[in-house]
Parts: structure tokens; sequence; C-alpha cells
């Protein structure tokens, strides 16, 4: 009856101890990721595709539309490099466009948005589904050059605009095959996990244009759309001289709010959603918010919309910078300068690290605070080897009970 | 203080000696070399050409090592990646038009290119590697131009020509996007590549609407490098022409003539671009504008003078500086500085003068803006090509048809082929090359050829032929040519029958509707060398566009694009037949069980019954149904509900009962 005892006893504190040691190892590997995480998660770029899915001429309105964009965010700050232009058609040089090599989005024709330094990344036939979610999940060849790829990191802000003909949970490209809301979910979710942006604000103009969010779950993105469900998205207004209709009503007044701005005006997404009158519209203008953690109030639209970088002074770069690369010896470094740091947005990404430990592991938070004290510890070599050797001794002395 | 002051200035002194002794080594350097050149010449259609030529040169890399100043980074790295003996790649709007814009002289034969997009390239590598070279090169070139040229990377879209294109064959790989469009975002990176963009010399010119307006333009990047041989001497020639038609608007012309309709549209650089230049590239080592008057011009020019003013011996010999003439045909609103006379004309009776304009010494404040001025009417028309070329399609219907490519001789081919060579047996060399996408399946046995209308044996005509069919989804069809036309003909025409094949369902494009493109075939004639030689004043300027038109080149032509429709399939189709087909069946199957379970008695009885048990009862049992089945609940409708429904509900509800009991009495006997 003892022996069985003695045997059950140390039976049971091999398992505990393997427990202990697989979940210590489980949350060293987990804390190095958050130290990763958190030294980097910081917003550090901005990145837009724009994309213009429909084909043919009648379809110019939906060209000028990605043009208006592409102007406003290279005004806002965005870098061409960062910037990739989908354009389904070539309505510029087409020959049935009186004004070659221009495109307008007002009758008035007073910007030229095709100017001189136009970079189409994809054009023609090369927009198509796939290659647009290649882009987005950075599935590409490998001959494909840097220009056409989404090069973004966890630090990223993305703005993806789309405009085309579309509907209920879906939208056309090039009049042949469609992007349903699935599509898009998936790979938003891709690009969450191999942590291709932090945040990323989704802008469509098409018919029913709130039915492509409904399956989106991935958090931090943010999605605007020019309908609801069983509302069109109509034209703004027709120019007689080019003959078709130039612009769209959401992204007129889109645009309407963007031109008083500039890149430091601190204009909040909130008052980008509330610009929009469903009475000029003609549709109602839908935002989808709860995916997003931060309060849209205090949000600037330059946060998506352009590329204004914070500049943080430290009096040690280069020991940083080697934290954030380096492997966890230096996270301490980090850490310091982390809390040190004033700014209230790094510290609500502290906060939002601290949820994301909690989910990860369940026993994450508890063995975190012991690795810490683990750390402390000088001569963690000669105690990692007593612990080896005890586990040879309790191994010997199970395999002598059991027999 | 003053002593700090004192220091600053001497220090900024310094910089700026330092700073202008470099520019002056950076222009003194032999090394790299940028030259820009304009030419421009009067089209006999009221047109204006305006071509521009940019010379980039690198020394080699082994001599001059891998920095430049001048020279772009892009295409060195693309040279040493790819290790390109030779590229060529242009993109090209509208049609060059060989009868009335000439189709001989060096610009058509060398400039004049077929819609949309061409490249070809020589590789320096082994055999086997080229066709991954070449792809890697499309999808480096798509980026860097913004263009979809990465469609040529699928192998059934380029070829590898045996020996008409070229005699590097082996490692040259040539591919053509008849339907690319060309636009300003082409234009942007390839401006990007001089030295000076588009902000400062010729290319300030570059005004996007006005360039795109135009007939034609062609832009074009020829490179060639020679630095993988053993010695290289060259290193890499980057060469960048842009070659436009454009229609000047008729400028205020003071035209004393009454019939004004008839005379030439005058024209200034202000009035085709909307732009003036404003002195020279500073990297440039030459900057210089050339209008060119063709020899047909000049001899009609003499005509038309001698015709109103009488014989004048003097006038006539002085043709090169009869643009200052008070009453001449034409003058300049700037003195030209120099004027060079063509040599060798093929011309018995003109011979054509190149006038040339250094704008070194034009600044901001006083820009270059050449103005050409006709004072009287005169017709000419261009050197055309030996033989007027044109391909079309025959045949209707979607399964089959022809191409047939038609050579017609023109007046002036058979002049100079009479004087040239009056042997008994006298015949004109033409080569063809021509790439036809796999679906439309050429049968290259049925080839035919007819001169005059006459057929003809084909070992009569051909001189050589090589053929590759083409491979359904591999590869394209390719086929070589020589002939030997003879000499006396009027006409010849080639035809060869295809079948058009059917695409996968998902290899269609977007737009299948608008018909599938042949690439332009491409006719040269090795017999004629387009030349111009030109006698320079001071032969101390050298400029390598001059120099350009003096090679030896062959005289080639492209014909033009063939537009074939191919069935393309409804794609609505499938689902309307699904539609209509469930439609029919609902409706039959439908009405047939109704038809067959409908009892009418029994419904009635149902009827009677369910009026007597009405009533709080029925409502709760309904709910709790409802949610044993987990559904939502319903009050009961006024229709009777079926007596099956009601059968199950009360049998669910005894057996719920039954289980539950059961598993009380086991808690508390057992626990």
């Amino acid at each position: 009856m003892t022996n069985r005892k003695i045997h059950a006893f140390l039976s049971r504190s091999i398992i505990t101890t393997l427990v202990i040691t697989l979940s210590l190892s489980c949350s060293i590997i987990h804390f190095s990721n958050a130290a990763a995480s958190t030294s980097s998660s910081a917003h550090t770029n901005n990145w837009a595709v724009l994309v213009c899915t429909s084909r043919f001429w009648f379809n110019y309105r939906h060209m000028a539309n990605t043009l208006s964009l592409y102007r406003t965010v290279k005004r806002l700050g965005i870098p061409d490099e960062r910037i990739i232009l989908m354009l389904a058609d070539d309505m510029a040089c087409n020959a049935r466009n009186k004004y070659p090599a221009q495109v307008f989005n007002n009758e008035n024709h007073k910007l030229n948005l095709y100017g001189d330094n136009v970079e189409v990344d994809y054009r023609g036939y090369e927009v198509t589904v796939e290659n647009f979610l290649r882009v987005l999940t950075g599935r590409h060849e490998n001959a494909v050059p840097r220009s056409k790829r989404l090069l973004s990191d966890e630090g990223s802000h993305i703005l993806l605009y789309m405009t085309g003909h579309g509907g209920d949970e879906f939208l056309k490209f090039q009049d042949n095959e469609e992007l349903q809301s699935h599509d898009l979910a998936d790979a938003v979710k891709q690009m969450k996990e191999k942590r291709r942006f932090k945040e990323l604000l989704i802008m469509v103009d098409t018919c029913q244009a709130a039915t492509l969010f409904s399956q989106l779950h991935s958090p931090g993105v943010l999605a605007i759309g020019s309908s609801m469900k069983g509302e069109n998205s109509y034209s703004h207004h027709l120019d007689s001289d080019v003959g078709v209709s130039v612009v769209d009503r959401f992204t007129f007044y889109t645009l309407a709010f963007f031109e008083r701005l500039n890149m430091y005006d601190n204009a909040s997404l909130s008052s980008l959603f509330s610009s929009f009158n469903p009475n000029l519209l003609l549709s109602t203008a839908y935002y989808r918010t709860d995916l997003y953690q931060e309060q849209v109030e205090k949000v600037p639209v330059t946060n998506f919309f352009g590329s204004v970088m914070k500049t943080i002074h430290t009096s040690s770069a280069y020991r940083a910078i080697s934290g954030k690369y380096g492997s966890s010896v230096k996270s301490d470094d980090v850490n310091a300068q982390r809390i040190t740091s004033s700014d209230p947005e790094k510290l609500a990404d502290n906060a939002d690290i601290k949820v994301m430990k909690g989910g990860g592991c369940p026993h994450a938070d508890l063995w975190n605070a012991i690795v810490e004290k683990f750390q402390g510890i000088k001569n963690a070599d000669g105690i990692v080897n007593y612990g080896l050797v005890g586990m040879l001794a309790l191994l010997a002395v199970s395999t002598w009970q059991s027999s | 203080m003053a002593r700090s002051l004192s220091f600053f200035v001497l220090l900024l002194f310094v910089l700026h000696v330092s700073s202008e002794s470099t520019g002056e080594v950076a222009e003194q350097l032999e090394g790299e070399e940028f030259t820009e050149e304009l030419l421009l010449r009067p089209l006999p259609d009221r047109k204006v050409l305006s071509h521009f030529h940019f010379e980039s040169k690198v020394p080699p890399t082994n001599s001059y090592g891998h920095h430049h100043r001048i020279f772009p980074k892009a295409i060195y790295q693309l040279v040493h990646k790819y290790r390109i003996k030779e590229m060529e790649l242009s993109f090209t709007q509208g049609r060059w038009n060989y009868d009335s814009w000439g189709g001989f002289d060096p610009i058509a034969s060398s400039n004049a290119k077929p819609p949309g997009v061409e490249l070809w390239a020589v590789f320096d590598v082994p055999p086997d590697q080229v066709d991954a070279s070449w792809k890697n090169l499309t999808h480096t070139l798509s980026g860097l131009f913004c263009a979809s040229i990465n469609f040529l990377e699928s192998s059934t879209a380029y070829c590898a020509p045996d020996w008409s294109f070229s005699s590097r064959s082996g490692n040259l790989r040539y591919g053509s996007l008849p339907r690319e469009a060309v636009c300003t975002e082409n234009l942007t990176p390839w401006l990007k590549l001089l030295p000076c963009r588009d902000k400062a010399g010729l290319s300030l010119l570059m005004d996007r609407p006005s360039i795109y307006n135009g007939f034609y333009h062609s832009q074009r990047l020829h490179l060639t490098s020679d630095e993988f041989d053993p010695v290289a001497l060259h290193g890499i020639v980057l060469e960048q022409t842009l070659t436009i038609v454009l229609q000047p608007d008729a400028l205020d012309t003071r035209a004393s003539f009454s019939s004004s309709r008839k005379l030439q549209p005058s024209w200034s650089m202000s009035s085709l671009f909307g732009k003036m230049v404003d002195g020279k590239c500073a990297l440039a080592k030459s900057s210089n504008v050339y209008v060119q008057i063709e020899g047909s011009l000049v001899h009609n020019m003499k005509d038309t003078w001698n015709n109103i003013e009488g014989y004048d011996g003097e006038i006539a010999q002085e043709v090169p500086y009869e643009g200052f003439g008070s009453n001449s045909n034409f003058k300049f609103s700037i003195a030209p500085d120099r004027v060079m006379k063509e040599t060798n004309s093929f011309h018995k009776d003109g011979y054509s003068v190149l006038y040339g304009f250094a704008i070194n010494h034009y600044h901001g404040s006083k820009p270059f803006d050449l103005g050409f001025w006709w004072n009287l009417p005169v017709t000419w028309s261009c050197v055309k090509a030996p033989l007027r070329v044109s391909r079309f399609l025959m045949g209707s219907g979607n399964e089959k048809g022809a191409i047939a490519l038609s050579l017609q001789s023109t007046e002036w081919s058979q002049s100079i082929l009479k004087a040239g060579k009056n042997e008994e047996k006298c015949n004109l060399r033409v080569d063809v090359f021509q790439v036809v996408p796999w679906y439309i399946k050429v049968y290259y046995h049925t080839t035919k050829i007819f001169v005059d209308g006459m057929p003809q044996a084909l070992e009569d005509i051909i001189e050589k032929m090589s053929v590759s069919p083409s491979e359904d989804k591999v590869s394209p069809g390719v086929m070589e040519l020589i002939l030997r036309l003879p000499c006396d003909m009027k006409s010849a025409s080639l035809t060869l029958e295809f079948d058009k094949g059917f695409l996968h369902i998902d290899e269609y494009p977007p737009d299948a509707n608008q018909g599938f493109d042949i690439p332009s075939a491409i006719i040269s004639y090795p017999d004629f060398q387009t030349r111009l030689q030109y006698k320079e004043d001071n032969a101390s300027i050298q400029s390598p566009m001059v120099s350009k038109m003096q090679e030896r080149r062959t005289v080639l032509s492209y014909t033009e694009v063939l537009l074939v429709p191919l069935t393309t399939p409804d794609f609505s189709m499938p689902y309307n037949v699904i539609t209509i087909t469930c439609t029919v069946f609902a409706l039959y199957f439908g009405s047939l069980l109704n038809a067959l379970r409908r009892r009418v008695n029994e419904e009635e009885r149902l009827l009677k019954s369910k009026d007597k048990r009405t009533g709080k009862l029925q409502l709760l049992l309904s709910k709790f149904l409802s949610k044993v089945r987990g559904k939502p609940w319903e009050p009961p409708s006024s229709t009777p509900p079926s007596s099956s429904s009601k059968f199950i509900s009360s049998k669910v509800i005894l057996k719920i009962l039954l289980v539950a009991a059961i598993a009380f009495g086991w808690r508390y006997y057992d626990g």
C-alpha cells in the first residue's frame, strides 16, 4: 500500500515537473514573441492599396474615384512606392477621351488627376481577384518586382480603397469575376496572422458596400462603405464634355472633406464619418468600428490617409534599435524605454499587448512573472544544469518504483 | 565674433570654389556621356514629325568601376543582373503611315514600331538559362515601366527567332503585346532615366497632353552592352528615343497668298508642345535641335520658286541657305548655327538638308522657341518603302479563315530597281517574320503565293523558309521566310489558311468580345540600306543622332495588327439555362405532387376537428413544442396543422416525460 502511494506521489510529481517545464518553455517563447511585438507594433509606416475594378469607358468615374484618392493620399504624404494603384482600364489615353493623358473628377476641369507623375502598378488585364489577393497576402512569384508588392509590416497602417460595381457580398472585377466578402475577410485574416498590418481601413464605394464587410473578424480593421444593403451608390454628376459621369457621390463628398485638410490637421475619423450626409449621398454611409480598439473620435484621418510620422527622441538610438532585432537579452532596455516614453499611444499599445498575452497561454501572466524573476538570477546555467540532473534522478526513481 | 564671421565667409568661399571646380571636373570627365537632340521634320500631310534622341554612355565596369554620375542605376543593374547584350523595348500608340510619312529613311526603319509593346533582348547566358532570364527581365521591366510586360513571360507569348530577326539568334527572345495601352505612366519612368528628367533641357518640351494628342507616338529604349565580352570597349550605351507625329495648329501665317489653305501650316516649338526650352540640360555634353528638309521637298521648292520668279541659277545653287532669303519658301525664327547637306541621295534631283541649332546659350529669361514659317505653298512626297505592305484576314465565320499578306510595288521602287539592275534576271529579296498565337492554328502547308494574280510554285519564290508550328497552350507559331520576287511584278500576295482554336473558359480576357490580336509581321528588305550621309560644315561637332542616321540599316516595316474574332462563349448562358430548367422542373413536379397528394375530404375533416380544439392548451403546447424542437415559435395559424405533426407532438412529449421520470428515479435510488 505504502509502496503504491509513494509510486503515485512520485509519478504525480514527475508529471507536475514536466508540466512546469513545458509551460515554462511555452511562456518563454511567448514572452520573447511578446517582446518582439511590443518593440515594433508602434505605428511606423503607411501604405495604400487603391483599386479600380471596372473596365470600359462608361466606368470612367471609377477610375476618377481611384485617382482622386491617389492624389489625396499622395498630397497627405504617402510616397509612390507605398501606394499600390490598380486600374482596370486605360481611360487617360483611351481613344474616346477627348482630353488625352488627362482624367478629371469634376466638370470644371480644374484638376488633372492624371498628372505627370502617376505610377500605376497593376493595370488592364492584370487587375484580377487573384492579383488583388496576392497583393494583400503577399504571396507573389519570386520574379515580381518590389514596386508591385505590398511590403507592409506589423507597424503599418493600410488604407484599402476599392470602387467598382458590386452587390450583396460581392464586388465585380472587370465585369468578369467577383470578389466575395468571404474572400476579403479571409485575406484580411491572413494579413493579420502574417503581421502585415497594425490597422487597416477598408473603404469601398460600390452598391451595397456594407455587405462586403459582413464576414470580417480580424481585430484592428475599420470599414467604411458607401451604402447599406439594398441601397445603390450613385454617381455625382455628368460631364457633358467627357460624355460620362466623372465621379461617384460617396467619393466626391469624401474628397470634399479632404480638400480642406493638409498633412498637419488633426481632423478625426469620426468627423469624416459625420461629414457624410445621407441626403446628399442618396445612400447611407456605413461604418464598422466594432473590430477597432481605439476610439474613432481620437484617431486623426492622417493615420490612414496620410503619412505623418512621430519622431521620438532617444539618447541611445542604436541600442534601442538593436533591442528591437536582438534577442531577449535586450528586452529590458526596450521595456524601460517603453515605460519612460510619455506617448499615450504607446501606452495604449502596451495595454493592448497585455490583453493579447492573457489571451494566448492560460498561465502566461503567472509564468511571465516567474520568468522575470529568473531573469534576475545570475547563475541561470547552473540552475538549469541542476534541474536536469534532478530530473534524471527522478526518472531513475520512478523506473525503480514501477519495476 | 568678427573673426568667426570672417572664418565663416572664408569657409563659404572655399566651399563655393570647390563645388565649382568639381562641376568642371564632372564636365571634363571623359567617361560618361549624355547627349540630347531633337529632330523636327515637316511631313507632306501637314503634320510635323518630332524625334527626340537621348543617349547615355558608360565605359566598361572593369575600367571605370561601379559608380556613375549620369548613367541610370536601374539600367546598369538590369544589364548586370540579366547579362543583357542588347535589348530594345518600345511603347507605341498609333500606326506609322508608311505612305505619307516615309518608309525608307532611318527614322521610319528604326523608330516606326508596331502598336503596343515590343520587346526583344539578347542575353549573354548559356542557352538553357535564356528563358529564365527572359521571364525575370519581363517582370523587372513591368515594374520599371508600369506596364503589363510580364504577360510576355508565358511561353505562349514570346518566341526565339531562328535567323531572320538578327544574326545573334539562339540567345534572342522576341515578344510583343499589341493591345498594351501606352500612356503617361509609361513615359514618366522613361523620363526618369534621363539625368535631367523632364526638368531641364529638351525633355522640358514633353507636355503630356500635347504628346498624347498626336497621331503617332513611339517611345523606345535601346540598350547595347559589351560588358561581358572578354575585351569590353564601349561599355553600355543607352539610347532613348521618342518619335511623335503632331498636327500643328495653324499659326498666324503671314500669307500673302489668297490660297492660304494650300499653304502648309507654320509651326513653332511652343505651338507644337505648348512649352519652350529654357536652355540645355546642364549634364548634357551636347544639346542640339535639327530641322530636316527632305530631298524631294528641296527639289520641289526649287520648282515652285522657278515657276513663280522664273529661273534664277544663283538661288537654286544656294538651296541650303535659301531659308534666309526674304522671298524663300520658308524661314526660321532663329538663324541656324550650321547646315548639313546630304551627299549620297537616292533621289537624283534632290538632297535633304539638315539645319542645326545649338541651344547652349539659351536660358530661362531667353528661352529657345524655334519657329518655322512657310511663305509659299509647296507639295511633296516622302521616299516610300520598296514595297507597300498590308496584311489582312480572309474568310468568314468562326471556324476558319486565312491570313493574306499583300506586297505592292511602289513607283519609286520600280524606277530604282530598273535603274539599278538592268540584268536579265533581277529580283527583290523580302524577308518576312511573323508570330501567330497558338489559338490561330495556321496550316503552313497551305501557303500559296500569287504574283500579279497568278499562282506561283513555292520553290520559285521562296528561297528559305523555317517554320515552327504552334503547340496548344505552349508556344506560338513562328514563320520566317525569304522571298525572291521578280522586279517587274506589280503585286504579290501570300496566303495561309488557319483554323480558330478554343480557349479554356478561364483564359478568355474580360473583353473577349472585342477579338484577339495577331501581332504585326516584320517585313524587311536586305537589298536596301537606309543611310543618310551628311557632309558636315564643321566636323568637330559630334552628334549621336546624325551618326545613327549615317549607319547602314536594313529597310524594314511593320504590318498592321490583325484582329481575329474568336468564338466567345456567352458567359451568362449557363446561368440562364440553369434558371430556366429549374423553373420548368419546379412547375412540373410541384403541380404533379400537388395533384397526387391532395385529399379534399381529409382536409375538410381536419378543418372541423381543428375548430373544436382551439384554446389555451393548444397554444401552450405548441409553444413548448417549438422550444423542444429548437425552432422559433409562431402562433398557430388558421390553416389546419397537418395530422402527422400532431401525431409526432404527442409522442415526443410522452417520450420526454418518460426519460425525465427514469432519470429522476435513477438519481433518487442510486444517489
